[in-house]
């Protein structure tokens, strides 16, 4: 025989009622953490496609390293005349960074005694740059501005009468400077050598004239 | 809740079309990635140009020198043909916003990784002066200024099939690491140019007199 007492209509429908509630319950349960398991898998999921999109950007568009914050002394020149004269020519800046210029221009390189201005203008026409030193500068200074200058495109020379140790100049742009170990020097290269901005940028630096002392 | 389901799905799903898209664009447009200032292209476009410089000058050194038509002519060739190339690898500096100054000693960009993936030896490095792959030194271009004659033929011919080879050896240096289209083609066309050259100078040097 049924040992279990006999329930009452009234009980059975408090149990059916107790398990159904349960059971909600537990499905609500289940939906909220499914919920919170699709919010958390889309937010990884929109934040890795993200990281992977910056890092692509960022490993292909690598800036070139700007260092143009150090050209604030540079001072520029404009409506520069590009004529070729004979003879000697009053420069407006010294030393002279851009104007009129013999029509020969200066073989580029390495020199340890001044070079004539109208030839090295020509040079500066060309996109080269021009560094210059007073020439009383210590040997060793000079030997860092040696290995400063490019190989190309580029004249080292001492100058007469500079008004700081060291000057660089382009077609229409130059920087003085103390110290050859100024990182400004190497900035004025990166903007200034070659550039675009010359009138006529990749024109010959040889097969022109060498002046004297060139190593 | 299955709508709030769908529309985080609905967005995933979006972001990742985009994003592939994005990706595949930015790999397959026609008109390339700009390289980075420290690539392997961008130095080989400035190193190149110097390169360059120095065979434009001795060709044309030969020219005003030589009266031979055949040695003439192909001077005049190299000189045009050279400093051309060098205004376009100018002219893709420019146009990418690169400085035409590197911030790296000569000849890095031949250290750098290869695409292959191989340690090997794709093209030689700069010599241990910093200097490039068959470069005349400043002596033997004096002493081809001051020249006459079939000496200076001889000692011309001499130096540049040198300068051809370095260039070969950069220009297959940068093939093997890079695939910007431009860098890519003017490489091959510097291959295929110089070895010619090289062949014709060579038969040019041997048929030189003795002396």
């Amino acid at each position: 025989m049924s040992t279990a007492p006999k329930q009452t209509k009234a009980q059975r429908q408090a149990e059916q009622r107790a398990a159904q509630l349960e059971t909600f319950k537990k499905k609500e349960a289940a939906r909220k953490r499914n919920r919170i398991l699709t919010i958390a898998l889309s937010v990884l999921g929109v934040v890795a496609v993200v990281a992977l999109v910056v890092t692509v950007i960022v490993i292909n568009v690598q800036p070139k390293p700007d260092n143009s914050a150090l050209l604030g002394n540079v001072q520029t020149f404009d409506n520069l005349e590009a004529t070729h004269v004979e003879g000697t020519v009053d420069y407006t800046m010294s030393p002279p960074a851009g104007g009129p210029h013999n029509p020969v221009w200066l073989n580029c390189g390495i020199y340890d005694q001044p070079v004539p201005n109208e030839n090295a203008v020509h040079d500066l026409e060309h996109g080269s740059v021009w560094i210059t030193y007073q020439p009383d500068l210590p040997q060793a200074e000079i030997d860092k501005l040696k290995a400063l200058t490019p190989s190309t495109y580029a004249v080292l020379s001492p100058f007469e009468d500079l008004d700081a140790p060291i000057a660089i100049s382009a077609w229409g742009a130059q920087l003085k400077v103390t110290d050859p170990d100024d990182p400004a020097l190497q900035a004025f290269i990166d903007k200034y050598w070659k550039s675009a901005d010359a009138p006529e940028p990749g024109a010959p630096c040889t097969g022109g004239v060498d002046g004297p002392g060139k190593e | 809740m299955n709508r709030s389901r769908l529309v985080a799905a609905a967005i995933v799903v979006a972001v990742l079309l985009g994003a592939g898209g994005f990706l595949i664009g930015r790999f397959s447009s026609p008109t390339p990635v700009v390289p980075a200032d420290s690539s392997a292209a961008a130095g080989f476009l400035r190193d190149m140009q110097v390169h360059h410089a120095q065979a434009v000058d001795m060709a044309m050194t030969i020219r005003d020198i030589s009266d031979d038509p055949a040695l003439r002519r192909l001077a005049y060739d190299i000189a045009l043909g050279q400093s051309n190339q060098s205004g376009q690898m100018y002219g893709l500096l420019e146009s990418w916003g690169l400085s035409q100054a590197s911030s790296q000693p000569p000849m890095a960009w031949m250290s750098g990784p290869v695409i292959d993936g191989s340690s090997g030896d794709h093209g030689h490095t700069a010599s241990s002066d910093g200097t490039m792959p068959g470069m005349a030194t400043a002596a033997q271009l004096t002493e081809l200024r001051s020249a006459t004659g079939v000496a200076a033929e001889r000692l011309f011919l001499t130096l540049m099939i040198a300068h051809h080879q370095g260039g070969l050896a950069m220009a297959e240096g940068v093939l093997a690491r890079t695939t910007v289209p431009q860098v890519v083609s003017m490489a091959k066309g510097i291959e295929v140019s110089q070895q010619s050259d090289i062949d014709a100078m060579t038969a040019m040097l041997a048929a030189l007199p003795a002396g």
